[in-house]
């Protein structure tokens, strides 16, 4: 290996470099005070260009020991660094720092090992900080939690279902087969994202007629994650960031740092909220009379009966209507010395949801510690176990008619379907199901327990003037078991004639390891130019093993497997290995100028050829004019041009290189059926290449400042289940075939509109916007991810959108009827600060256009219920008749405009403004999610999604409604 | 100190460096792939292909038959979330059958993924070192016989607008032929099959579907049967003669004797899915009224439907009677039995002018049903209507109704439910075809 022999050359040269020099040393004391002159704790001082420093305690004192001549940093997150330069007389001084809302000292990733300052970055990496993430109305789970923050992403909730599920899209569709999600790294570790089905379809047979796919609506695992033990989020959007991570970052790579220790006092942070979530709106109820019931074929005396005896019934309030109770506690720990650092904390979190018999709890403990062996190798250990159990019901499509909203979709007011006093629910003659019963007796759990942790180890090796060269290695281990429980007793409606009960019982065990060594040199020949090059080998394991089991014909009222007549397993198994070999380069000219260069080599089991070796190569330039020598403006305090490029790629999945027989038994033989879909053994990477390149300005001391960003994305070799005739014996082959653009916008103004004594206002606003285009399509147009296009679906074709969705236009053709993608996004996050105690904090996000396809109406004109069945209009006809008519004509009605204002969250916190004994702080708060949402969508959700997390979202299949929260805070500090 | 850290870096690297290099390939972990399986497979490996064709053959064997009994007007498929049978099946108002939807590219898709099976059953017998050459015979013989029959299933759906026949390579596929030229296709590959399964050594397992017919001679009259049934639709009456004295025919047999989709719990099989509850809500399959007001006093037949506590309605159409054929999800499904052929028989000597043999034929099947002997006129025309009639009641929702009247071109006769509904003649060629 060439690669090896230059490692190792590089190792040995960096050894006999000289050592380093000593000089006359002193001590220096001080304290930091931020602008309202409050003491600042934790706050970095450190010596430039080494790696001594200290943090400053609660009171915001610090010593430390420094050589005279040497310039100390003092910093701390979300304050201008400050720089002091050590003098003979210097003995101690005071620091008051000043907010740096224009973030311009942020420090952000330029690779696998290095970072630098927003104002000499060159992309634009979106942060998204402890206080922005869960600070102001905490959201059930991590995904959640991001939703409408990240400017560039297109964020969709699946459903309200307990315990997650969302489809995070950053900077448009960047696949149309391959994996669309973005890769998530916690502390260092890849930690998979996978979302499970639970094989629900056993039951609902949502996958027997219009779309095979998984409706099962399963959460994707990143759900896990307690978003109170995150400090910050950070977004690489594309490639022209992403490619230090490579084959593995084409949709984007998210990177979580979670909270850890400081030095000193031990302090206490106990936090508990409660409240409660409901429905945010619900769709209504057809008013009923005797014609109405009569034109339905329904029964008229039925009808007639349950309305003198007073029994008509909300049946739509009866499931969707419970106000579900909200705790969560929290404790956090975190102390140590100069030498060892820890963070402990707990979480205990439960919700019911505003179904009876949903809810969602997760108990997570996280161990953080850091510790320095000497004062240039540092070991750090990031842990975290989860425990986490949803409860999700039962909801969207289903062909059984067992799903909530399918069975309410056809049930009229009158249906009497409540237990009688013995316990025993009616049938429900308007539907397969009686959906009060099968939510009171069917079980869909997801139990996980997880385990994340990581170690990382850097290390000085040689340190000169001019040179530093540190080791940085770095091991991560990603566990979990998913266990999947669906119970549907014998006693059902829908089982009691057929299956006699389902039992079904998934287990899945995943385990991913990654693992990464770097050598990083620092080299500064003179005052005002640097060097900074990485070496490094990254490796990653997955291995991912589905048990799922179903039972039928259960035995009484067990629900053990074995308590059953029949049984049928199944197994599904992948694994896969990844390589890489990463060098980069970063130049530093006086501080203005930043170049960086870097090329990945890559290879995986997963490509057709698995020892090939894929090139990624990055390159980027980041130039701050206003740090230039001439820069004199006093209102244009930074502006920086900056232009990336970069590529990485998406691998193939496991499976798209064989054409497999799957297991399909007669008569107590096995037997082999080939699959359906044909692979191809040299299938490769989709590949792509992004180019940035934006203007960022700060003016007025930083009280107002702009990030503008544009970038043009492309990605080849797409990878396609191209649709090939069926009279091969497949519907669809695995091949690489067509490219794609996404070509977007993204504007970030940060503003402080008003700073006074007793009042301050801070105000973020992010628009963005993508489009994205098929530019090249090597095999026939196809549609895909939705239930044909009678009823409308996207459909890829060479000059079209990538998310457009086409369906019966109405004069007996196909046309273009809609686009998922969203016109542009906006959002607002405003904080306004009173009188120092009061803070008061919102977000609301705007999305304006971008179609669903909405099928919940459909269902229930065609059941007979949507609440404006029997608006007349201009043809004389009701809308439910004429929304029946289109059907099979024209597929418009079910393409609907999805725009919405959210009012996402909005949170009021009090701090305590005196100290009682040893108590430090204490905060009270309230906060809301989706207050209120403004949309001309029919529907519970705009955002929706059917078939989960993959391209298609934006399909409305009867789904768990989404609920709004309210909470109330109380954190205590001591 | 030094040196130790940095040998302790070298062999670390050196590790991560080898470890990278020395990558293997990961396999397939969950099953054997087409290209393992067809390169030289044993016996048992070849059985499983046996047992997949035989299984594959059920997939999606409801959504056709209700398709073809729904256009055939035989029944109604209500179902809560999928509005498009009682819609664009029917032809209500302007809605029209789509080539891209899943009531015709699922049935379709799986008759020619069966056939792809059969395909990879036919090269892997063909590179098996494992039989001799009469056991590899029968191998090829049943793959045939079930290819024939699931293009004709196919060709049901599309008629005159054709089917694949030549499709055994998938990279290189043959055109489109029409229904002539599919129909001979179809006739070649059965006797093709007949030929290898003559003289040959079954050594693989059928389920009970197949029990009788599960030796050489036992499949052979299957495929004889099955070539009696393309031999009517070609309208060769003679042959059609010849091949059912080939097949299990039998004029006073049971009706039911015959080839059979089975069902089980069993692990990894399938459940009848045409199999649903009486009196059912939300989900039916019930029985187009007119069976009912249209069959002969104290026919036997009418217990293939049952009448329900109330009426099911949806979408402007309302039958009082489930379709009744299946009395448990584990019931079989028929492929073709001997009801049929003594059917075939009576319309073979109709065609031939031998009127006193149909009328035969035709009272064993009246009697067979608790009805009297046919009294109407010895006419061709007239023995036709009756043939039709009963071909209509003995396979009620079998599959066949649609294909009687369209091949006698008595589509027009089929009642309308909804004023505005449509009777279709054949389906498009699905999307992907077309490309």
């Amino acid at each position: 290996m060439q690669m090896k022999k230059r490692l190792q050359l590089l190792c040995w040269l960096l050894l006999l470099l000289p050592a380093l020099a000593i000089a006359q040393q002193k001590n220096i004391t001080g304290k930091v005070i931020d602008q309202n002159g409050n003491p600042v704790a934790g706050a970095n001082i450190s010596v430039k260009g080494t790696q001594t420093g200290t943090l400053s305690d609660a009171e915001g004192h610090f010593s430390l020991k420094v050589s005279v001549g040497a310039t100390i940093e003092i910093s701390f997150t979300g304050f201008r660094t400050q720089s002091f330069k050590i003098t003979n007389e210097t003995s101690s001084f005071n620091v008051a720092l000043k907010e740096d809302y224009a973030r311009l000292d942020e420090v952000v990733v330029t690779g696998l090992a290095t970072t630098v300052k927003r104002s000499n970055a060159a992309n634009a990496v979106a942060v998204i900080g402890a206080q922005e993430l869960a600070g102001t109305a905490p959201a059930q789970t991590f995904d959640a939690a991001l939703n409408g923050k990240v400017v560039g992403a297109n964020i969709i909730a699946n459903s309200g279902a307990p315990g997650g599920g969302t489809s995070i899209k950053l900077r448009g569709v960047t696949t149309i087969f391959g994996n669309s999600q973005p890769l998530f790294v916690v502390d260092g570790v890849i930690v998979n994202n996978t979302a499970t089905s639970a094989g629900l379809n056993a039951v609902t047979a949502a996958a027997a007629a219009g779309n095979s796919s998984n409706q099962d609506n399963a959460s994707n695992r990143i759900a896990d994650l307690n978003p109170e033990d995150i400090q910050s989020v950070e977004v690489l959007k594309g490639a022209s960031a992403a490619s230090i991570y490579g084959a593995q970052a084409a949709a984007g790579v998210v990177i979580i740092t979670t909270k850890r220790g400081r030095a000193g006092k031990t302090r206490f942070n106990f936090s508990q909220d409660v409240g409660f979530n409901s429905i945010i709106r619900y769709l209504g109820q057809r008013p009923l009379s005797d014609a109405i019931v009569q034109s339905q074929g329904w029964d008229v005396a039925a009808y007639d009966s349950a309305k003198a005896a007073g029994k008509l019934y909300d049946y739509e309030k009866e499931m969707y209507g419970q106000k579900g109770f909200i705790r969560d506690s929290r404790l956090s720990i975190s102390g140590g010395n100069e030498k060892t650092t820890f963070y402990l904390a707990g979480g205990l979190r439960k919700e019911d949801g505003i179904i009876k018999r949903t809810g969602y709890a997760n108990n997570s403990l996280r161990v953080n510690i850091d510790h320095r062996i000497s004062d240039k190798i540092k070991l750090s250990y990031s842990s975290t176990f989860i425990n986490s159990s949803a409860d999700r019901g039962l909801t969207n499509n289903d062909n059984a008619g067992v799903s909530f909203g399918v069975a309410l979709s056809s049930t009229p007011s009158f249906a009497q379907l409540f237990p009688d006093a013995n316990g025993n629910y009616p049938n429900n003659p308007y539907a397969a199901s009686n959906p009060l019963q099968t939510r009171d007796l069917m079980t869909n759990n997801e139990l996980t327990n997880r385990y994340i942790g990581g170690v990382n180890l850097d290390a000085i090796i040689q340190q000169s003037n001019k040179m530093t060269t540190r080791i940085i290695a770095r091991g991560g281990l990603d566990y979990y078991n998913l266990k999947t429980t669906a119970i549907f007793p014998s006693i059902l409606q829908f089982e009691i004639n057929t299956t006699k009960g389902h039992s079904i019982q998934g287990m899945t065990n995943n385990v991913n390891t990654n693992w990464a060594g770097f050598l990083v040199n620092s080299y500064k020949p003179a005052d005002d130019l640097s060097f900074v090059t990485t070496a490094g080998l990254t490796h990653e394991y997955g291995k991912y093993d589905n048990i799922l089991n179903v039972a039928t014909q259960l035995i009484g009222i067990q629900t053990n497997l074995d308590q059953a007549g029949a049984i049928n397993v199944s197994q599904f198994r992948t694994q896969y290995k990844n390589d890489g070999v990463f060098v980069q380069e970063e130049f530093a000219f006086k501080n203005y100028l930043n170049i960086t260069a870097g090329l990945r080599f890559d290879q995986s089991t997963n490509n057709g050829d698995y020892k090939k070796y894929f090139t990624y190569p990055k390159a980027n330039v980041a130039w701050n004019l206003s740090k230039m020598n001439f820069w004199k403006s006093k209102t244009i305090n930074d502006l920086k041009l900056r232009v990336a490029y970069g590529e990485s790629s998406n691998f193939p999945a496991y499976i798209s290189r064989f054409t497999p027989l799957n297991s399909s038994n007669i008569g107590g033989y096995p037997g082999s059926l080939v699959s359906t879909t044909l692979g191809d053994g040299s299938i490769g990477s989709e590949r792509q290449t992004e180019l940035e390149a934006g203007v960022d300005v700060s003016v007025l001391e930083g009280r107002l400042s702009l990030e503008a960003t544009f970038y043009n994305k492309v990605v080849k070799d797409l990878l396609m289940q191209g649709q090939v005739p069926a009279s091969t014996g497949f519907t669809t082959k695995y091949l690489n075939a067509g490219s794609l653009r996404n070509r977007g916008v993204e504007l970030s103004l940060k503003a402080i509109p008003f700073e006074g004594k007793n009042f301050r206002w801070t105000s973020t606003t992010n628009f963005w916007l993508n489009r994205s285009l098929i530019t090249q399509l090597t095999i026939p147009a196809f549609p895909l991810g939705a239930f044909g296009t009678t009823l409308g679906t996207y459909f890829i074709q060479q000059g079209a959108s990538a998310t457009q969705i086409v369906g019966l236009n109405g004069n007996g053709g196909i046309g273009k009827l809609g686009d998922a993608e969203p016109t542009f996004q906006m959002n607002f996050l405003n904080n306004f600060t009173i009188h120092k105690n009061w803070s008061l904090r919102f977000l609301i996000h705007w999305k304006q256009g971008g179609d669903v396809i909405n099928l919940t109406q459909l269902l229930t004109d065609l059941g007979g219920t949507s609440p404006d069945f029997d608006v007349m209009q201009s043809n004389g006809k009701t809308a439910g008749e004429n929304r029946i008519a289109a059907l099979g004509v024209s597929s418009k009605p079910f393409v609907q405009n999805a725009s919405f204002v959210k009012f996402r969250e909005i949170g009021l916190y009090y701090t305590v403004p005196y100290r009682i004994k040893n108590i430090e702080r204490i905060q009270l708060g309230v906060s809301a999610n989706n207050l209120f949402v403004i949309t001309p969508y029919v529907g519970y959700d705009p955002e929706v999604s059917n078939f989960g997390v993959g391209f298609s979202s934006g399909v409305d299949v009867t789904p768990f409604p989404t609920s709004k929260r309210v909470q109330f805070h109380v954190a205590i500090s001591f | 100190m030094k040196t130790f850290k940095f040998s302790v870096l070298l062999i670390s690297i050196s590790l991560l460096m080898n470890t990278a290099c020395k990558k293997e390939p990961i396999p397939y972990l969950n099953g054997p792939t087409s290209q393992q399986i067809t390169s030289d497979p044993t016996i048992s490996e070849l059985n499983n292909l046996v047992t997949g064709t035989e299984s594959g053959m059920r997939n999606n064997i409801a959504i056709y038959l209700d398709v073809v009994s729904m256009i055939g007007r035989e029944g109604y498929r209500f179902s809560g979330s999928e509005p498009r049978y009682t819609s664009d099946l029917l032809g209500a108002g302007n809605a029209v059958l789509d080539n891209n939807t899943f009531y015709l590219t699922n049935p379709w898709g799986s008759r020619y993924n069966t056939i792809r099976n059969a395909y990879i059953l036919i090269q892997a017998a063909t590179n098996s070192t494992y039989i001799t050459d009469a056991q590899r015979k029968a191998y090829t013989g049943f793959a045939k016989t079930i290819i024939a029959y699931q293009l004709l299933l196919n060709l049901n759906l599309t008629y005159e607008n054709g089917i694949r026949v030549d499709v055994a390579d998938y990279n290189k596929l043959g055109p489109i032929v029409g229904l002539s030229d599919a129909l001979t296709a179809i006739s070649n590959l059965l006797n093709q099959g007949q030929a290898d399964l003559t003289g040959s050594d079954v050594i693989f397992n059928l389920s009970s579907g197949f029990s009788g017919f599960n030796t050489a001679s036992g499949l052979i009259q299957f495929n004889r049967a099955l070539a009696a049934r393309v031999d009517v639709y070609q309208q060769n009456w003679n042959a059609a003669l010849t091949d059912l004295n080939a097949s299990f025919f039998n004029l006073n047999g049971n009706f039911y004797t015959g080839i059979n989709h089975v069902f089980s719990t069993a692990s990894g099989d399938q459940l009848n899915p045409l199999y649903l509850p009486l009196n059912n809500t939300g989900e039916n399959r019930l029985a187009q009224p007119s069976y009912v007001t249209d069959i002969e006093p104290g026919d036997d037949r009418i217990n293939k439907v049952a009448l329900r506590n109330a009426p099911a309605t949806q979408s402007g159409l309302t039958s009082n009677y489930d379709v009744a054929i299946f009395k448990t999800n584990t019931d079989p499904v028929s492929i073709i039995r001997n009801e049929e052929l003594i059917l075939i028989y009576a319309e073979a000597k109709i065609q031939t002018n031998a009127l006193t043999d149909a009328q035969t034929a035709i009272n064993i099947i009246r009697n067979g049903h608790n009805l009297p002997n046919y009294s109407g006129p010895l006419t061709q025309s007239a023995l036709i209507t009756e043939m039709l009639k009963q071909r209509r009641y003995s396979l009620f929702y079998e599959g066949y109704r649609w294909i009687d009247v369209r091949r006698y071109n008595l589509l027009s006769t089929l009642p309308l439910d909804r004023p505005t509904d449509h009777i279709w003649k054949q389906f498009p060629l699905p999307f992907s075809e077309s490309n």
